[in-house]
């Protein structure tokens, strides 16, 4: 017999090294005078996307499309040391790095401008839509390009140097007090599953997944991390298992240590909250790992509410659920 | 060392392989073709994928001897920058890349299906991408992409 159930899992997630250990990223950023800007950071992008978002924080904050931003990244000979890709850190705080980069490159050329528009202070000066001019005053203004390649011929340059830290403090173990992370991510999921009774195998049908990102810089990337997420989590929840023999892994193969394909996805509907994180760039925060924590909890919920069985340990395999199924029959016949 | 002859790309080639040489090996390494990807180099993740007379295969699995008289298609068969598949258009369009490692043998299926049915259903689409994994996207904008390759296939 095949039966349905729905769990709920929900997470919170501190992000970055944490725990007291200085999370420090850097960045390097010139802004150019054919209206480009160059990004410099080690940040790896491993393809979740860090360099279109390096990108879109650059341009934001000078006033010019992403594709006006070169991004070069993860050269230890020529890019600042900006930490691991790990810890959902790179668009908090290597993202933080590249603003604190790109408002002090921005803050020269602003003082610069200010000058040449005889504008009293640089407060009065904006960079919007590849222009530069006077806030207000649409005659006294110009092509960022332009301002930048005059600036160059009198010997000026608009380059920075910056880096971000994140600082926490070790728990006291004696208290459970301390601030081991800044920021928390937040998430929670509902997962439907079917559980056939008969083999003991759980199908995931659907996953609803809903997480805080502070801002979604990019939405389609918040929806891919969330769907890569919610896929690892149906695959820590039912399949993936490690088996150690003697320090060797028994099973270092994807013949026998299986990850879920496409035929396992269920439909994913991914949706996020916007609730500004106020030490992150433009109010963001990370999304990487805490994307597939909830699902394993939903997943292992959902499995509880189909057949009344409670899986304590992972994955739960068709024999566990077997196993849980008979001896919650041999406990009824008792 | 064997002569074989093959049509790869719609050109055709003559090649002296060794006798325990892989297809693979012999599209990267002699023909410099480099969009072709080896994952794990057992015939499991399908990052290797090519389409050989008109089947895909792991090109880590078939000797370069075996494909001897057959035609192949690759990734760079496929399409270019300037004039992409309607496969590689859908993937970009709905962000269905990540790390892209997997992303040549995933348009080869996809291409590959979509050649041999104009109109597959989900289910179809999710048997023809299930020999190619993914850990980054979790499938979801992938299938996506097939399903809009596919409708605009119809038209």
């Amino acid at each position: 017999m095949k039966k349905r159930g729905i769990g709920l899992g929900c997470s919170w997630y501190g992000t970055g090294y944490g725990n007291g250990f200085p999370d420090v990223s850097s960045a390097f950023v010139e802004i150019h005078d054919d209206g480009s800007a160059t990004v410099l950071t080690g940040a790896v992008d491993v393809g979740q996307g860090s360099n279109s978002i390096f990108a879109q924080i650059a341009a934001e904050e000078l006033g010019l499309e992403s594709q006006d931003i070169c991004v070069y990244s993860g050269d230890t000979d020529a890019t600042p040391d900006s930490g691991t890709t790990a810890a959902t850190r790179q668009t908090y705080n290597t993202g933080n790095a590249v603003l604190k980069a790109v408002r002090q490159a921005k803050s020269s050329l602003l003082d610069y401008a200010a000058h040449e528009f005889s504008c009293p202070t640089s407060e009065g000066i904006e960079l919007k839509e590849g222009f530069i001019g006077v806030k207000g005053d649409p005659s006294r203004r110009m092509p960022l390009a332009d301002m930048v390649f005059q600036a160059r011929l009198k010997g000026e340059r608009f380059i920075s140097a910056e880096s971000s830290t994140a600082r926490s403090t070790p728990v006291d173990p004696e208290t459970g007090q301390g601030a081991p992370y800044w920021p928390y991510a937040f998430g929670c999921q509902m997962a439907e599953v079917e559980v056939n009774t008969e083999t003991g195998m759980v199908r995931v049908l659907k996953v609803v997944a809903v997480h805080d990102v502070g801002k979604a810089l990019n939405p389609t990337q918040v929806e891919g991390q969330i769907a890569g997420g919610v896929t690892q989590g149906i695959g820590f929840a039912l399949l993936e298992e490690l088996e150690l023999k003697e320090g060797k892994i028994n099973n270092p193969a994807l013949s026998s240590y299986l990850i879920p394909t496409a035929l396992d996805v269920p439909s994913i509907e991914a949706l996020f909250v916007e609730d500004a994180e106020c030490t992150g760039p433009f109010g963001a925060k990370g999304l990487g790992e805490p994307a597939m924590l909830p699902t394993v909890a939903a997943i292992i919920n959902a499995i509880d509410d189909a057949v009344g069985v409670r899986i304590t340990s992972l994955p739960a395999t068709p024999e566990k659920i077997l196993q849980g199924l008979a001896e919650k029959r041999e406990g009824l016949e008792k | 060392m064997i002569e074989i002859k093959l049509v790869v790309n719609d050109k055709p080639y003559t090649l002296e392989v060794e006798p325990s040489e892989r297809l693979i090996d012999a599209l990267r390494n002699r023909l410099g073709l480099l969009g072709t990807k080896e994952g794990c180099g057992e015939g499991e993740c399908g990052a290797c994928t090519v389409i050989m007379d008109g089947k895909t295969v792991n090109s880590c699995l078939v000797l370069a001897a075996q494909a001897n008289g057959s035609v192949i298609t690759s990734i760079e068969g496929v399409g270019n920058r300037r004039s992409p598949h309607r496969v590689q258009k859908a993937f970009v369009e709905v962000g269905a890349v990540q790390c892209g490692f997997c992303t040549p043998g995933m348009v080869l299926s996809a291409k590959n299906l979509l050649d041999k049915n104009s109109k597959p259903s989900n289910e179809e689409i999710g048997i023809a991408m299930s020999g190619n994994l993914c850990r980054c996207t979790g499938y979801d904008k992938i299938l996506r992409a097939v399903k809009i390759a596919a409708e605009e296939g119809k038209e």
